[in-house]
């Protein structure tokens, strides 16, 4: 296609001399050589001019028009900046169809994707998100987020900026549809955000919820009637020699068995309302006594209890189901530990909250043990803990009720030694002044109901 | 188009402070939304603490409106905005006061469902309430929606829907006079519904409101107590010149 420049160039200046030794023979025809000479390169200056228009117009238009067709140096010109420009819309093509790619696999996604810049600002989103967001494609660029989806929780979670987790939301109370945003940090302060359609599995886990509540409830009433008449047999004084022992059997585990669902009961309740406790003042000083002389009512002098109390601060939360959590902390170490054995209450404060602990000198827990303690039923040891009489609910009501307070339940033990259950509630929890003065009344367990 | 020029402020300062109030609207906005949601599911429903709830958190519309308005004055003052800058503010001091309305007509709805939670259900189950509270909350989603977008267009689109409000309010008032004179015992929870109906129907003229800002904002034209015929072949004029 190039041809040798050098030949070019020769070329052109041959063609120059030529126009000029052409011009000459006709001046001296006539009788005017250096006229003749003027005229002829005046007209290859006009040839010239022609060329450099052509090739500008059709730079001007060059999607619209074939290339001009002149030869030498003009066309070398044409021929090299047509293929610049064929290679770039190669390059070109090639980048759109990469990005149209990305845009179509996208928005075959089953979740909507949102991507923001570091103001929150929505950069781009796919179908999915739009459907999902009520999004508009090019109008909605640059407007932030949170002005559109604007659902108060959504944007405390995007100001937060604590990404580990998800978030689940109703856009629109009263309606069905239930999404999970998450978002996922990347570049400089840019944002990733996902969003689901989780609609179907929230149903799913409400009907979960509401069979075990049900359930639970419907068991309650012929347990009630079995245990009665249970109760009534073992006091009957005429019972056959070989029936007493079957029927205090049956009389125990139908104890056992109410006591779970009493249990089961509580804990759906507890699952059916996850907002934040807001409560009343409580004395802790005067909980952690009533909880002391229940301990040495039901147990006697089977382990050894103190009570220290180090913070005159008190608790804010619902009377009823703090006690049941701190019941069911004491009640499993008093379970656990050997007659004999140390169980130590205790309250105090400092700068992250107030805290709740109970130490027992108990066995331990081994560590594998320790995360999945709070899961419903599980057991440390099976065949043991059944003697026990426990329902295997308690520290998932206890991990739930702190929840519920802001607060967490963190599980410190040594095998051999004892354990630690510490109950951590946030400082907001905290009522800084004497309690028994804030509270209405001193703590009574009458308040449960 | 004046939305245009908020990213051709010499100071890049004052673009902040214009896009983060109006950010601070739409936070109020989505809240007040959240509130009529509450308040119209307690009714339904008839979940006292929920309605409770409602009547409680109004402070917090108040409270925001407050500040919204605290961040207007200091602009107005430090920046003296001017044009469009100018319309956008005097927008959102507006849009503030229908929403903290909005959040007032809440507040009330909440109350009465909380004490009409306790009273017998009707055996429609408020099933009209219901169905006013949805098109109610479209109006109000849509018109912040026109806000956050600046689309006149779709501001008209809305204000001319808070008609459809306006006949359901009618049509809920004529059925509960037959309800009332059926069953003379009814008249007090009637009355009740009644006042929640109205509410509904106030918290739509509110939203109607907003929108006509948004056309005020983007548009510079005053279109309050003008029919919304009138307005459209306005703007429709308007945009053939641009």
């Amino acid at each position: 296609m190039l041809r040798n420049p050098f030949e070019d160039w020769g070329f052109a200046l041959w063609r120059v001399a030529l126009v000029a030794g052409a011009g000459a023979l006709v001046g001296l025809f006539v009788g005017h050589v250096w006229w003749g000479i003027v005229a002829a390169l005046a007209l290859e200056l006009a040839r010239q001019f022609a060329n450099l228009h052509n090739l500008l117009d059709w730079l001007r238009h060059r999607n619209r028009r074939d290339p001009p067709d002149s030869g030498g140096l003009w066309g070398d010109m044409v021929s090299l900046v047509s293929r610049l420009h064929r290679r770039k819309q190669f390059h070109k093509q090639r980048i759109l169809r990469l990005f149209r790619e990305l845009r179509r696999s996208t928005a075959s996604m089953p979740d909507g994707v949102v991507a923001l810049n570091a103001a929150r600002e929505i950069l781009w989103f796919n179908r999915k998100a739009a459907e999902l967001l009520g999004l508009r494609r090019k109008t909605d660029y640059g407007i932030a987020v949170a002005s559109l989806v604007r659902v108060p929780e959504f944007a405390s979670y995007l100001e937060k900026g604590n990404f580990g987790s998800s978030l689940r939301v109703r856009p629109r109370i009263g309606e069905g549809t239930c999404l999970e945003f998450q978002a996922m940090p990347y570049g400089e302060g840019q944002l990733f955000l996902l969003v689901r359609d989780v609609t179907r599995q929230e149903q799913l886990e409400t009907m979960r919820k509401d069979f075990v509540a049900n359930a639970s409830h419907e068991l309650r009433s012929p347990l009630t009637v079995i245990a009665g008449y249970l109760e009534t047999l073992a006091l009957d004084g005429d019972l056959p020699a070989d029936l007493r022992m079957p029927i205090l059997e049956m009389r125990r585990q139908s104890e056992r068995m109410t006591a779970i669902v009493a249990d089961l009961l509580e804990l759906s309740r507890l699952e059916a309302n996850d907002e934040q406790v807001i409560g009343q003042p409580i004395d802790v000083a005067a909980l952690l006594a009533v909880l002391r002389k229940d301990l040495v009512t039901r147990d006697g002098a089977r382990h050894s209890v103190t009570v220290s109390i180090d913070s005159p601060d008190g608790l804010m939360g619902d009377p009823g189901l703090i006690h049941s959590a701190f019941w069911n902390l004491v009640d499993n170490a008093a379970k656990y530990t050997p007659a004999g054995g140390a169980i130590a209450l205790r309250w105090w404060t400092d700068g992250d909250g107030g805290h709740f602990s109970v130490t027992d000198s108990g066995p331990g827990i081994a560590a594998e043990h320790l995360p999945r303690l709070t899961e419903r039923f599980y057991r440390v040891d099976p065949g043991r803990a059944r003697d026990t009489g426990g329902s295997g609910l308690g520290l998932a009501i206890v991990r739930h009720v702190l929840q519920r307070h802001g607060g967490e339940l963190k599980i410190d033990s040594i095998e051999g030694r004892g354990s630690t259950f510490g109950c951590h509630f946030p400082h907001l929890r905290l009522v800084i002044e004497p309690v028994a003065l804030a509270a209405d009344t001193r703590y009574s367990p009458a308040q449960d109901a | 188009m004046e939305t245009a020029d908020l990213s051709q402020h010499i100071s890049r300062r004052f673009n902040e402070d214009l896009e983060r109030v109006r950010a601070q609207v739409l936070t109020m906005g989505g809240f007040v939304e959240q509130q009529l949601a509450k308040a119209v599911s307690a009714l339904v429903e008839g979940d006292s603490t929920l309605g409770e709830a409602v009547a409680r958190d109004d402070f917090q519309v108040n409270k925001m409106e407050v500040s919204i308005d605290e961040e207007c004055s200091r602009i107005l003052a430090t920046r003296s905005p001017a044009a469009g800058d100018l319309r956008l503010i005097v927008a959102i001091i507006k849009a503030i006061t229908d929403l903290e309305r909005m959040g007032d007509e809440c507040e009330k709805i909440g109350y009465i469902a909380s004490r009409l939670a306790a009273q017998e259900r009707p055996a429609d189950k408020y099933r009209e309430v219901k169905h006013l509270g949805r098109v109610v909350q479209n109006l109000v989603h849509d018109s912040l929606d026109a806000f956050a977008r600046m689309d006149p267009e779709a501001a008209l689109r809305v204000a001319r829907q808070d008609r459809l409000v306006d006949e359901e309010y009618e049509a809920i008032q004529r059925q509960s006079i037959t309800f009332m004179m059926e069953d003379p015992r009814a008249i007090r929870r009637v009355i009740d519904v009644m006042w929640v109906v109205r509410a509904l129907e106030r918290i739509g003229d509110h939203a109607k409101n907003i929108c006509e800002y948004v056309i005020f904002m983007v548009h510079g034209k005053d279109v309050r107590h003008v029919k919304l015929e009138d307005v459209e072949t306005e703007l429709r004029k308007r945009g053939g010149q641009a």
